[in-house]
């Protein structure tokens, strides 16, 4: 009964029932369950719109990944760690650009920062994929990991939407005190504390998301789980009891010297002050309108003189959360009597609906809708009208 | 909302109503005038019956088992009557009460700090009798309860105003009143119009006597969780005599003795009026009796209200020589080194020949001692526990040539060498305690979330049902998730059978089933093995092969024990465990205090695993007696009984997990006899239905792998809007013509 011994094979992994998701059509083949299931799959994400809500765009998300022995377990491929941070690699690229995240892991009890709060996912998807050949040991502390995210998001400004997402693998937690006081002092801060549990449904975090206003799921493959981490995507409505306030921000504009231009001067950026890496002399970059400091990247938070900066094409994207493209009215196929081709991909409706922009009353087929919603979030046929008129 | 249910008008408090529920009421509506035997699925269906009730009858005896169950009742009933308050307009006056021990309603505030039942009920005793009492009047200095005796003064007249009561409501009522609550409540039975009780207070005939003589005959009794009715009624019948008994019963007599003497130099008189009173017999109880006033007590059995006590025992002085002589009889019979078994006749032949003690005083032996008791006004009848057993004793074995059985065995199987020699009289057919009740009132409903299989519970219990009726529940998802586990991951097989129970690999993996289930199942895990020894074994196997260390990285882990105060402490940790997020696992025993009565709602219990079949002890040689009678009697095989009787418990047991359909639990049932159809088939139908071919005979990877299915399926957000249509009845849905058809498929007749 020692410890699991490394159980990389396939044939050495866990008992599993595949096939009892499958059932027979009445000329007993299995293609049309699974090309149901295919499609169920791909409209599972609803598109639920939150009409003329205010969300908090500005958002401070602390990311806790759990990484103690269970994050081990097989039941995702190839295991749950390598599972859980390519999902929150992909994840995190898509938040949206005014947002700052922080990854917290904790493991042996303790918790463990491994990306401060910053708005720029090219780090953070550094240090996860770095964090993949790390082991898994030990129980997770929940207490740990929520006080550290708290430290530093109690101190952010009162406009901007506190949250932590807790990634939970394991089903108990080793804590130094009584949770409950701490889920108190949450509330009280107005953090809101999601949870997206991977293997069962955990009592204490069920409280935990009801008393500070987040959501809990339990995943139930990995499909899924991409799904609950994309619903943390977007931004949640903002609480009626947060504060308004303008922000600063700069658009820097980028500017280029080429090696040529004798009055070029190469020079550090800002932002490699406190990062390990080589400092590298460049020569063109970002210059802050307010105090000309020079970053490489955006966007990114002035080093001197505090002002956001962020460049106009990243705001825009942000918008459309603001306001969503809205979902597609769906009817079966045989009620479509018009021509039978999807106005995106030009390609055959063949699948089982087609789907009409409300707008402008084009048809677009199951593929071209998602895209259209998921990464678009603009009808084309709409954009052509419009240009058209 | 208001329901109407063929031409009775029900008030509903619910917004919703479970399929089950309505169909329960259609049943009970149909036969409440009869005896009925009901298997419904939560607690809730069965308190809806009082919902049917306030239009019907004119009282109802509601018996349950445990405090916490009588105190859920009574909520449910108040939640009732004020939407039926709200609704029709009318302030009813209705009564309806809890009634318990003096431990959980004393308000002394000497007395109610004692801690246990005994010591409160001697106690109290010691200040409420009334020859104590009857001192304090010429000698204040004499301590007295004031709550009782405010209550006797003026406690009587006032009657106790319309309203539902539990316990904590009685004591606040009165501490306001400075009145005693217990007395309050046994005097308040008498008019409530709904009485909510433990069910020894009417199966017992020792406090049936007391507390429920003289409940009216046109009273609905309900026994609820009645799936132990049987053992209950054995119990109360049965006396077991050790030599403790015995020397403590010497020195009643001795202080009998004494007394008698003393109070003879000083009143005389009183002693002979005792003496009159008994040549007039018994006669006030049998006009009572014959009045229908009384139930009737199966301890002073009928004939001999007829006739005058016997010349032999009627003063005082003879009586006492009587029971000595009795006792010194007792006493030499327990000096044997085999074991003896015999029935009631050949036992009252020997004690004949042996000590010339008749039949006829013996049968009179129990009446005789109150009487006794009565008159010399001995406060403290705590201490006369010994000698009233052995009355009462007498009086059973000379009444009743059947159905009872003497053993006498001279040790303990388990200790053969250590001389403890014991005189079972045992109760062998729960009909007998039973049979007044069934006589009495007009309906009886026996009612539990696992009787089954139906039919033999009128078989044991000897009466002709109206009705039976079995229901499943409608779920809007499968909550339940029972599994049978047969094998380990080395494909041996898992049985708590006896010759394989103490096999290195069946305990391994056994061991290994739990360690795996700690790993994946959150929260709380319940384990129950079939008794404390092969517990102690198995814990202890595990603990030398490391199992329990390997587990505790998962959860923590807890163990019933045999005394109870430390098993509350244990099972207080385990929820707190449960509640933070460490995870706990408590190891108990089926039969024992939390198989019966604890409920694991939610979070507290997310599986249950039941290790091996619960069979009782089979080599016990009271079992095996009443296995012969019952096979001689109302010919059931053995087998049938003790398959039955361990499945009963096995159901009690994974049914804890599962208190309400928004709960959800997994089952897991580790022997491989359990995939039988004879034990499959004796499990409850709401298990059944849920036992597909595919979950028999695992193994303990199958089960990890089905359980984490399961357990993911459940996680998944369930809201009531999913629930309503299917399992949960708006009125209109109700009134709907293919759901009546569907519920009339819910109840099964046996």
């Amino acid at each position: 009964m020692d410890e699991e011994p490394e159980r990389a094979k396939r044939w050495e992994g866990g008992y599993e029932r595949t096939w009892e998701v499958l059932k027979e059509d009445e000329s007993g083949s299995l293609k049309a369950t699974v090309e149901d299931i295919l499609f169920q799959a791909k409209r599972k994400r609803v598109f639920e719109s939150h009409g003329q809500v205010r969300l908090g765009m500005m958002r401070h998300l602390f990311v806790i990944i759990d990484s103690s022995r269970s994050m081990e377990d097989h039941d995702l491929k190839p295991n749950r760690l390598t599972s859980t941070l390519k999902v929150t690699c992909a994840a995190s690229v898509n938040c949206t650009i005014l947002s700052q995240i922080g990854i917290i892991t904790t493991k042996n009890k303790r918790a463990e920062k491994l990306t401060d709060l910053a708005g720029n996912p090219k780090k953070h998807i550094a240090a996860l994929k770095k964090a993949v050949d790390s082991t898994c040991v030990g129980e997770p502390s929940l207490y740990n990991s929520l006080n550290l995210a708290m430290q530093t998001l109690k101190h952010m400004p009162a406009h901007t939407s506190k949250e932590i997402l807790v990634v939970f693998s394991s089903l108990t937690t080793c804590d130094p005190a009584n949770i409950y006081e701490l889920i108190k002092t949450l509330n009280g801060l107005k953090i809101r504390v999601s949870v997206i549990g991977l293997s069962a449904e955990v009592r204490v975090c069920t409280i935990l998301t009801r008393e500070t206003g987040g959501s809990y799921n339990v995943i139930l493959d990995e499909s899924h789980f991409k799904e609950l981490l994309i619903l943390h995507v977007k931004p949640p409505p903002a609480s009626s009891s947060s504060e308004c306030s303008l922000i600063r921000m700069g658009f820097p504009q980028h500017a280029i010297a080429s090696m040529s231009d004798q009055d070029a001067k190469p020079s550090f950026s800002m932002s490699h002050l406190d990062s390990a890496g080589e400092p590298e002399l460049t020569l063109g970059g970002y210059y802050c309108p307010q105090c000309r400091a020079k970053y490489t990247e955006l966007p990114v938070e002035c080093k001197v003189c505090g002002l956001t900066l962020v460049s106009a094409p990243h705001l825009a994207r942000s918008f459309h959360h603001l306001f969503p493209l809205e979902a597609f009215q769906e009817t079966p196929l045989e009620e479509y009597e018009a021509e039978r081709f999807c106005e995106a991909c030009q390609g055959e409706l063949k699948d089982k609906s087609v789907f009409t922009c409300l707008a402008c009353k084009k048809v677009f087929c199951v593929e071209c809708d998602l895209f259209i919603h998921d990464t678009l979030h603009c009808c084309p046929g709409c954009m052509q009208t419009d240009r058209m008129s | 909302f208001r329901l109407n249910i063929e031409g009775l008008l029900v008030y509903f408090p619910y917004d919703y109503i479970y399929p089950e529920q309505y169909s329960y009421m259609l049943e009970l509506k149909r036969t409440l005038d009869a005896k009925v035997c009901y298997n419904p699925f939560i607690k809730l269906i069965s308190s809806c019956m009082q919902y049917a009730y306030p239009l019907e009858v004119t009282k109802l005896v509601y018996c349950s088992r445990t405090v916490p169950e009588i105190e859920k009742v009574v909520e449910e009933l108040r939640k009732l009557m004020d939407y039926y308050a709200k609704q029709t307009g009318v302030k009813n006056d209705f009564l309806a009460l809890a009634l318990s021990s003096r431990k959980n309603l004393c308000i002394h505030p000497e007395v109610s700090s004692l801690r246990f039942g005994k010591e409160v009920d001697g106690k109290c005793h010691s200040l409420t009798a009334s020859y104590i009492r009857a001192q304090h009047h010429s000698n204040p200095s004499q301590p007295v309860c004031q709550f009782f005796e405010e209550f006797d003064a003026v406690g009587r007249q006032v009657p106790i105003p319309p309203g539902i009561y539990n316990l904590d409501d009685l004591k606040d009522f009165g501490r306001r009143k400075g009145w005693c609550p217990y007395f309050l409540a046994r005097y308040a039975i008498l008019h409530a119009n709904i009485v909510v009780y433990s069910y020894h207070y009417l199966l017992d005939p020792k406090i049936a006597d007391l507390v429920s003589k003289e409940l009216a005959k046109k009273s609905v009794v309900v026994f609820d969780e009645a799936h132990n009715i049987d053992n209950v009624c054995i119990d109360s019948m049965s006396v077991n005599i050790t030599r403790r008994t015995l020397d403590r019963c010497q020195t009643n007599v001795e202080t009998l003795q004494n007394t008698i003497s003393r109070i003879k130099e000083t009143d005389a008189a009183k002693l002979r009026e005792e003496y009159r009173r008994l040549v007039e017999g018994l006669k006030e109880a049998n006009v009572a009796r014959e009045t229908d006033i009384y139930l009737s007590n199966p301890v002073l059995p009928d004939e001999i209200l007829q006739e005058a006590v016997p010349g032999s025992i009627r003063t005082a002085e003879h009586f006492v020589g009587f029971i000595k002589r009795f006792l010194e009889y007792l006493k030499a019979r327990l000096r044997i080194h085999h074991v003896v078994q015999e029935s009631a006749p050949q036992f009252l032949k020997d004690i004949y020949e042996k000590v010339c003690i008749d039949r006829k005083p013996l049968r009179f032996c129990a009446e005789r001692l109150r009487s006794l008791l009565r008159t010399l006004e001995i406060a403290d009848i705590a201490d006369f526990s010994a000698i009233t057993l052995i009355s009462h004793f007498a009086t059973l074995v000379s009444t009743y040539s059947k159905g009872f059985t003497i053993i006498i065995e001279p040790f303990e199987d388990r200790t053969p060498t250590i001389a403890n020699p014991v005189l079972h009289f045992s109760c062998m057919d729960p009909s007998i305690a039973i049979k007044p009740v069934f006589g009495r009132f007009q309906s009886v409903i026996i009612t539990s979330g696992t009787l089954s299989p139906l039919d033999i519970y009128p078989r044991i219990l000897d009466f002709r049902p109206v009705t039976m009726a079995s229901f499943t529940m409608t779920l809007a998802r499968t909550c339940l998730c029972p599994l049978i586990v047969g094998r380990g991951n080395d494909q041996v097989a898992m049985t708590s059978k006896f010759e394989t129970r103490e096999d290195f690999a069946v305990i391994r993996n056994y061991g290994n089933l739990l360690l795996e289930m700690s790993a994946i199942v959150p929260d709380g895990i319940v384990a129950f093995f079939t008794s404390y020894i092969y517990m102690e074994n198995i814990v202890a196997s595990w603990y030398e092969q490391g199992i329990l260390e390997n587990i505790q990285r998962n959860k923590l882990i807890f163990i019933e024990t045999q005394d109870a105060a430390e098993t509350s402490m244990a099972l207080e940790k385990y929820q707190e465990a449960c509640e933070n997020g460490r995870g706990a696992i408590l190891l108990s025993v089926a039969r024992g205090k939390v198989s019966e009565g604890i409920d694991f709602v939610h979070h507290f219990g997310r599986a249950v695993i039941m290790f091996g079949v619960p069979y009782v002890y089979t080599q016990s040689r009271i079992l095996k007696a009443r296995l012969e009678y019952l096979r001689d009697q109302f010919q059931i095989r053995e087998n049938d009984f003790l398959t039955f009787d361990a499945m009963r418990h096995a159901a009690q047991c994974v049914g804890r997990a599962i208190r309400g359909k928004t709960d959800y639990g997994l089952m897991i049932f580790a022997d491989k006899r359990y995939a039988r159809a004879d034990k499959r088939g004796k499990l409850p139908r709401w298990i059944q239905e849920h036992l597909t071919d595919g979950s028999l005979n695992l193994t303990i990877d199958e089960t990890v792998q089905l359980s984490k299915h399961f357990l993911r399926q459940m996680a998944q957000p369930f809201r009531r809007e999913d629930q309503l249509g299917l399992s949960l009845l708006t009125l209109e849905q109700l009134q709907s013509e293919d759901m009546l058809q569907k519920i009339a498929q819910i109840a099964q007749q046996a």
